[in-house]
């Protein structure tokens, strides 16, 4: 499973990508999406960055007896606000400076059909009003307009975030939070569920290998899948669609493991997790700035044979994000994974700090030496 | 009840321990209880064509398939079956699922006699609308 890269999905025609794999957490949401489908009932489907929450709404749509209406996308993290609103209601002509034109919103578009809500936990609060209004009663104003317009589209959001601690925080609308959780459905990360990688590799070299026939691509040993198995994938399925990619540029699969993320070089078959990757129980000691500087050295070594990729700029980030990732792994550890009281004495928003958790691959201490093999 | 055949209920409950105390407690009384510990079997028991149910008892929150989401798929299918729910988390899922037709919206802790009544009352009204 990974995200579609089409923005929109136009009407029907050929079918989703399939939902691969054989973990519990797939096998279930195989049978929840066949059986709720056709309810049109709201739908929330949540899970980390890049793990396929489009590719369970695209099944969804396919499963159910709107697959020839429209299926449109918006992502509500990507625009600004007043952006937003006239994005999914529509605007009147002249409703504000710049308007020249009507136009008609995703809501009205999508009439008939599914309309998908990305990344719906970055919607601000009176968006979200106005989202809880039309989904309660079906109707809605564009934007500098009188009338109301009524549209049956199909709402399934999608989010990455942590709504019910939003919704402690005062971010999220309760009473919305429930109207679209009438059915959920969690994708687990990919490092929660490894048994899906084999399948999922098999499926892209396929897919590859179709796409480019005149392109003969290597296969993968069994040594190579099980080092791939147990790297931890922060950027879920779309990071490993987009390593597997590689191997149609390199023709080498220990080179396509070589450009994996330092923070979790492989050797030897397991993952060498990096001094932070093991959360540190305590403050960071002098051992652990050396490794920093062990790293960046190693780094420059290396880079030093090719300097056509050499760059103090990547260089002072990968720096910053080591030093980010000690000092948050190092908060969170005192205490005790509490987020908001992490957020409040880094002075970082909660948002900010879920991002960086996130972004830097920061895990649990249960989580730290998680390896299936 | 008493002459004919036994009353059917499906209870949907994700607390282990409630579900069993229902079920124990409306076996006890001569019902014909069916138990679900989530939305999903739920679904399913309803989907399968043997299984037609005089009354539901559901609980609102529960992961995946939601109680409301239960209500609305049911009222759907068939409008008169009455059905119960029990919800212990303040007012947003009971107004849904009073939107969603539910018959009768119970907040926690629930009597299990005054539970009872409520099925009784329930089952009689859905008769005499079936004699109708």
């Amino acid at each position: 499973m990974a995200n579609m890269n089409k923005k929109e999905t136009a009407k029907g025609g050929k079918g989703p990508q399939p939902l691969i794999g054989i973990s519990r957490n797939i096998l279930k949401i195989k049978d929840l999406v066949s059986h709720i489908a056709d309810t049109g009932l709201n739908i929330l489907v949540s899970g980390e960055t890049g793990v396929g929450k489009e590719v369970v709404a695209q099944n969804l749509y396919f499963g159910s007896n709107r697959k020839n209406k429209p299926f449109l996308k918006v992502n509500c993290a990507a625009l600004p606000e007043g952006l937003l609103e006239s994005e999914l209601y529509g605007h009147e002509r002249g409703a504000f400076t710049g308007a020249e034109r009507k136009k008609r919103g995703k809501f009205e578009l999508a009439h008939g059909g599914v309309l998908f809500l990305d990344e719906i936990g970055d919607m601000s609060l009176p968006l979200q009003s106005k989202l809880l209004h039309v989904l309660q009663s079906g109707v809605f104003s564009p934007l500098g307009s009188e009338k109301e317009l009524r549209a049956d589209t199909w709402v399934i959001a999608a989010t990455n975030h942590n709504l019910e601690e939003e919704i402690f925080e005062k971010k999220f609308r309760e009473d919305l939070y429930y109207r679209l959780n009438t059915i959920k459905i969690h994708i687990d990360p990919l490092r929660e569920r490894k048994e899906d990688i084999p399948l999922l590799i098999d499926y892209y070299l396929n897919q590859y290998e179709l796409r480019y026939p005149s392109k003969k691509i290597i296969r993968p040993s069994q040594s190579i899948i099980r080092e791939l198995i147990a790297y931890p994938w922060p950027g879920n399925v779309r990071e490993l669609q987009n390593v597997l990619k590689r191997i149609l540029v390199t023709d080498s699969w220990e080179e396509v493991l070589q450009g994996l993320p330092k923070l979790h070089q492989i050797g030897n078959n397991r993952v060498v997790p990096s001094p932070s990757t093991v959360i540190t129980p305590d403050r960071p000691g002098p051992e652990q700035f050396a490794t920093l500087l062990d790293g960046i050295f190693s780094h420059l070594e290396k880079e030093s044979q090719d300097f056509s990729s050499f760059s103090l700029k990547d260089i002072k980030r990968k720096a910053v994000d080591r030093v980010e990732r000690e000092v948050i792994s190092y908060v969170l550890h005192k205490t005790n994974w509490n987020r908001t009281k992490a957020s409040k004495i880094l002075q970082i928003s909660y948002k900010t700090l879920l991002y960086k958790i996130s972004d830097l691959s920061i895990k649990p201490p249960q989580r730290a030496s998680q390896n299936l093999f | 009840m008493g002459e004919c055949m036994p009353q059917k209920l499906l209870i949907i409950e994700d607390n282990e321990e409630v579900l069993i105390s229902l079920y124990n407690y409306f076996i006890a009384k001569g019902f014909d209880v069916t138990s679900a510990s989530n939305g999903l079997d739920a679904l399913k028991l309803l989907e399968s064509e043997q299984e037609n149910f005089d009354l539901i008892i559901t609980d609102l929150i529960m992961p995946s398939v939601s109680g409301v989401g239960i209500i609305a798929i049911v009222k759907k299918k068939s409008p008169h079956t009455p059905i119960i729910a029990i919800t212990g988390w303040g007012e947003h899922p009971e107004a849904l699922a009073k939107e969603a037709r539910a018959d009768i919206v119970l907040e926690k802790p629930v009597e299990l006699a005054d539970l009872e009544s409520l099925v009784n009352e329930l089952l009689s009204l859905s008769k005499d609308q079936q004699k109708k």
